[in-house]
């Protein structure tokens, strides 16, 4: 008994994916349009993801960063001046702490940066960057004013006087507002034209075997029966489009991250291996995901009759 | 106060169908979605082991009969039983399950070009999941019954027409049906491999299947002498123990 079993879902699964294969390269150009359709999906999926991903961190770091500012000093001020100054800002209610960073600390944190070229630095002889009073104040909203208020005073560098960016963060969060809705907008589009090709992928595979299927109907094959080598042809593509697409987004993430990081120096770009397995594993469901309900539609026919 | 009618009533049809007929149809009819009426009030009972003729014109109905006994179609009225089955309540799911009970061949004997004899009859098995521990064995012994032994590895093309009808009677067998029907078998085939078909078909029904056969062969059916219901403008207009094709008087003529 288990053996006969056994016998029947081997023989099951043998007949679903020879045929399934058989189908496949049967119609080998319409196979292959709907593999680079899923492909491009998935392309288009894990770059999103990866992208919001980056982009998520960065309003991360920023909101940390938004409750400080750097106060640059002209390099013409005495260090004397620059800690009556700093004790000024201290005694103000609304700050929290005042540190002082020279222009060689300064130097020391900006060439810890990473992907920055240490050789870069060399080549400048001078050091160019300002020392600077970093105020951490209590409330966020204070900090335009002590911007304002730092800004007059004639110790302070005027190009630029601080880093007080205010919009800098709903810049950012804007951005990654309008890239997930366009992105997503871009993905529900695709989905929709994938899952309609591989329909029309299964419809041509079924036609093309309209003989075997009316014999098997005949002799009493069951609905099931008739219907798995094309849901299997429909995974198959699925699994196929996903594969590709995985593995160019595994290999290409990390020297994408780099390549950008060497453009972007001061946005903190990060390579994020958890999260990129996380997003191969939700590209290669999603690839299953448009194999099967493509194909599922393409054989919903022999439901009916 | 008027009677209650309609239930009592087809209870006692149902009811009434004997123990032996295999196949019954009570008052059937069936009209296409396009309007043609195909049969109208056909009553017929086969039972266990008969050998029947179906004659008649084409488009007399002949098809439409064969078809609603597979349930390739539905009665629009009436009752379809076969094998002790109400067809129209027979679910979607049930639906291969009876197909598996009743073999069928027809004229364009319906084999696939790209598969062996042999692979043709083992199809029926292998997609059905029947006999698969013993395939081999039993795709052997339905293709000794048909005579086709040592041709197992030819593909249809390579057959005469005798041969490819005597690979999609093996293939209709390997179920050990007990229903054998047959469309149009001979419809393409010299007579005398017609002959041979018939005697093979005669075979068949000697092991204990009934056969039920669609023809225009009129000199097959003269000769015979079986049992030959004829069929024109959907309806039964003759159902005769050893019949001919034509009824008697217009023999004469």
């Amino acid at each position: 008994m288990r053996g006969g079993t056994m016998r029947r879902l081997w023989n099951r699964i043998d007949f679903a994916f020879s045929s399934a294969w058989q189908n496949f390269w049967r119609n080998a150009a319409v196979s292959i349009a709907s593999v680079l359709i899923v492909w491009v999906v998935l392309l288009a999926l894990g770059s999103l993801l990866l992208v919001l991903h980056s982009l998520d961190q960065i309003v991360a770091l920023e909101k940390h960063k938004a409750s400080a500012i750097s106060v640059f000093l002209a390099d013409t001020t005495p260090l004397s001046s620059a800690m009556d100054f700093r004790l000024h800002l201290e005694s103000d209610p609304r700050v929290t702490s005042v540190t002082y960073v020279s222009k060689d600390q300064a130097m020391a944190r900006f060439s810890q940066l990473p992907m920055l070229d240490p050789s870069m630095l060399a080549t400048l002889g001078t050091n160019p960057l300002p020392a600077s009073l970093d105020v951490t104040v209590k409330d966020i909203r204070d900090l335009g004013a002590i911007d304002q208020e730092v800004r007059t005073s004639p110790l302070v560098d005027k190009n630029p006087p601080t880093n007080y960016e205010p919009n800098v963060i709903d810049k950012i969060i804007l951005l990654a507002r309008v890239a997930g809705i366009a992105g997503l907008v871009l993905i529900v589009g695709l989905t929709g034209l994938s899952v309609f090709i591989i329909m029309l992928t299964i419809r041509t595979a079924i036609y093309l075997r309209r003989k075997e299927i009316e014999v098997m109907k005949l002799v009493g094959a069951t609905d099931w029966f008739v219907r798995w080598p094309f849901i299997v042809e429909g995974l198959i593509v699925g699994v196929v489009g996903a594969v590709v697409a995985v593995l160019i987004v595994g290999f290409g993430y990390r020297p994408a991250v780099v390549n950008l990081q060497s453009v972007l120096i001061f946005v903190p770009l990060s390579f994020d291996p958890y999260y990129l397995r996380l997003v191969l594993a939700a590209m290669l469901a999603f690839g299953l995901l448009l194999g099967s309900v493509g194909s599922y539609l393409g054989v919903r026919r022999f439901l009916k009759q | 106060m008027p009677t209650p009618t309609t239930l009592p009533e087809r209870a006692r049809v149902t009811t009434v169908i004997p123990a032996a007929a295999q196949i019954s149809l009570q008052g059937v009819q069936k009209t296409y979605p396009n309007g043609t009426v195909a049969l109208r009030d056909v009553t017929l009972e086969i039972p266990k082991q008969d050998f029947v003729f179906l004659v008649g014109p084409s488009g007399a109905g002949k098809s439409t009969l064969v078809r609603l006994l597979i349930r390739e179609e539905k009665a629009t009225a009436g009752v379809v039983h076969v094998e002790g089955q109400d067809l129209s309540r027979l679910k979607r799911r049930q639906l291969p399950y009876l197909r598996r009970k009743i073999g069928m061949v027809f004229q364009d004997f319906k084999l696939l070009p790209n598969l062996t004899v042999f692979q043709n009859v083992a199809f029926a098995l292998r997609v059905t999941e029947g006999a698969l521990r013993h395939l081999k064995p039993k795709v052997e012994e339905v293709l000794s019954i048909v005579g086709l032994e040592g041709k197992e590895n030819k593909f249809p093309d390579q057959l005469s027409g005798g041969e490819q009808q005597r690979v999609a009677i093996a293939r209709a067998l390997v179920h050990d049906p007990r229903i054998f029907l047959a469309d149009e078998p001979t419809g393409n085939l010299d007579p005398a491999t017609s002959w041979e078909i018939i005697q093979l078909l005669l075979q068949i029904n000697a092991r204990g299947t009934t056969v039920l056969m669609a023809t225009h062969n009129r000199e097959i059916v003269d000769v015979m002498r079986r049992r030959v219901v004829a069929i024109e403008g959907g309806q039964i207009i003759r159902d005769e123990d050893a019949g001919g094709y034509h009824a008697p008087a217009l023999e004469s003529h």
